[in-house]
């Protein structure tokens, strides 16, 4: 299990690398942002562990992870969307979206639901989160 | 200036504020940026510097954006470092356009988009429970759905095509090799390969643009983004059910 989840937060962080050189981030930034997508996982799985919910696991997630966007913006002069798109890679439901389409394929309707279901559950966490941080953001630069 | 943000994936607000403060950096009365995700109309009033009471003289243009599927982060780096001089001291007009030609003329590195694509694909393949063998197979994928998706980018195929096609091929590659060498997870290497295909850019922009009152750039993009996944699972059911009914006998 704990080799699972190093593993995890490894690759979770090798991923957004990836990413981030193929969006072609300035290069000075691509560590930064990569870590963005290791804090996402690490966060996501701290908060899985103690309260068993995706749903709250992602959100917590994104609002850590555009926190963090927000200020690496500052920090290193840079628009906020360069970090967050690369932050939040970990929590895109690839998995999830595959298995609907796969089960979908295959006749298993029940399990194509809960697969189709739970992806758009991961959308939408994301989205709140990332959405509440701006928004929050939004009414103290406008002051 | 703004076309070079819209089409590099920056935020709808980004690129109406940036028009709207370069305009006033360079002596504008008013300016009126309209921006959704196909089209940038800009209106630009000028007050007469002989005589400021007269009433104002206004330029408008339309400019037409016809693709937004190459994302390079660094174009909007350096458009919003340059926004930020501008507005904080002085540039020439000249000076200005010679460096946002320079902005427009920069290049995506190919090498390193691939070798990008190559290490992301991989390390999703791990990251959602595959083997080793798996990441492997994955960013030897990742090589050629980044060749496909430069080539097809080039001939102006629009991204739902391109999705179908690219997503057709490498699962029906992938669903073959599975069939050969059985030690292979060919969900996991699926799955990584689709997240460089998931248009999770456009998705999340969009919710963002929505949420900061952009609604019709939003709605239009999300709904584009919904077709592109469509396009990209109904590549892949068709590559899978192609590959089961031939292997069956």
């Amino acid at each position: 299990m704990t080799r699972e989840i190093i593993l995890q937060l490894l690759t979770a962080f090798t991923g957004s690398f990836g990413f981030a050189l193929s969006f072609g981030i300035r290069t000075a930034h691509s560590l930064y942002a990569a870590f963005g997508g290791f804090l996402s996982w690490a966060v996501y799985l701290t908060v899985h562990g103690l309260s068993n919910n995706e749903f709250l696991a992602c959100l917590a997630a994104s609002i850590i992870a555009m926190t963090y966007s927000e200020i690496m913006a500052r920090l290193r002069k840079s628009p906020a969307t360069v970090f967050i798109i690369i932050a939040i890679i970990p929590l895109v439901p690839g998995g999830s979206l595959y298995y609907a389409m796969s089960n979908a394929v295959m006749g298993n309707s029940e399990m194509a639901e809960f697969y189709a279901n739970q992806t758009l559950i991961w959308v939408l966490a994301i989205s709140a989160g990332i959405s509440f941080v701006t928004a929050i953001h939004e009414l103290r630069s406008r002051k | 200036m703004g076309e070079i943000l819209l089409e590099n994936g920056a935020e709808i607000s980004r690129v109406e504020d940036t028009l709207v403060w370069t305009g006033k950096a360079y002596g504008a009365k008013q300016v009126d940026a309209f921006v959704i995700t196909s089209i940038i109309i800009l209106s630009i009033e000028f007050a007469d510097p002989r005589n400021p009471e007269l009433e104002l003289e206004a330029l408008t243009g339309t400019r037409r954006i016809y693709s937004s599927t190459g994302t390079y982060f660094h174009k909007i780096e350096e458009i919003n470092s340059l926004s930020r001089k501008i507005c904080s001291e002085r540039i020439y007009l000249h000076e200005f356009r010679s460096s946002l030609n320079e902005i427009a003329a920069m290049t995506k590195n190919d090498n390193l988009v691939t070798f990008g694509g190559v290490i992301a694909a991989g390390s999703f393949a791990v990251f959602f429970g595959g083997s080793l063998n798996d990441g492997v197979v994955a960013s030897l994928f990742a090589v050629m759905i980044t060749a496909l998706q430069n080539k097809l980018g080039h001939t102006q195929v629009n991204t739902s095509a391109s999705n179908l096609l690219i997503s057709l091929i490498t699962g029906l590659c992938v669903g073959f090799l599975g069939k050969v060498f059985t030690v292979l997870h060919v969900d996991k290497i699926l799955i990584g390969d689709i997240m460089l295909l998931v248009p999770g850019l456009a998705m999340t922009n969009s919710v963002r643009n929505i949420l900061v009152g952009n609604t019709i750039s939003g709605i239009i993009r999300l709904i584009e983004s919904f077709i592109w996944a469509l396009a990209l699972a109904g590549g892949i059911m068709t590559a899978m059910i192609i590959v089961e009914t031939v292997i069956r006998p």
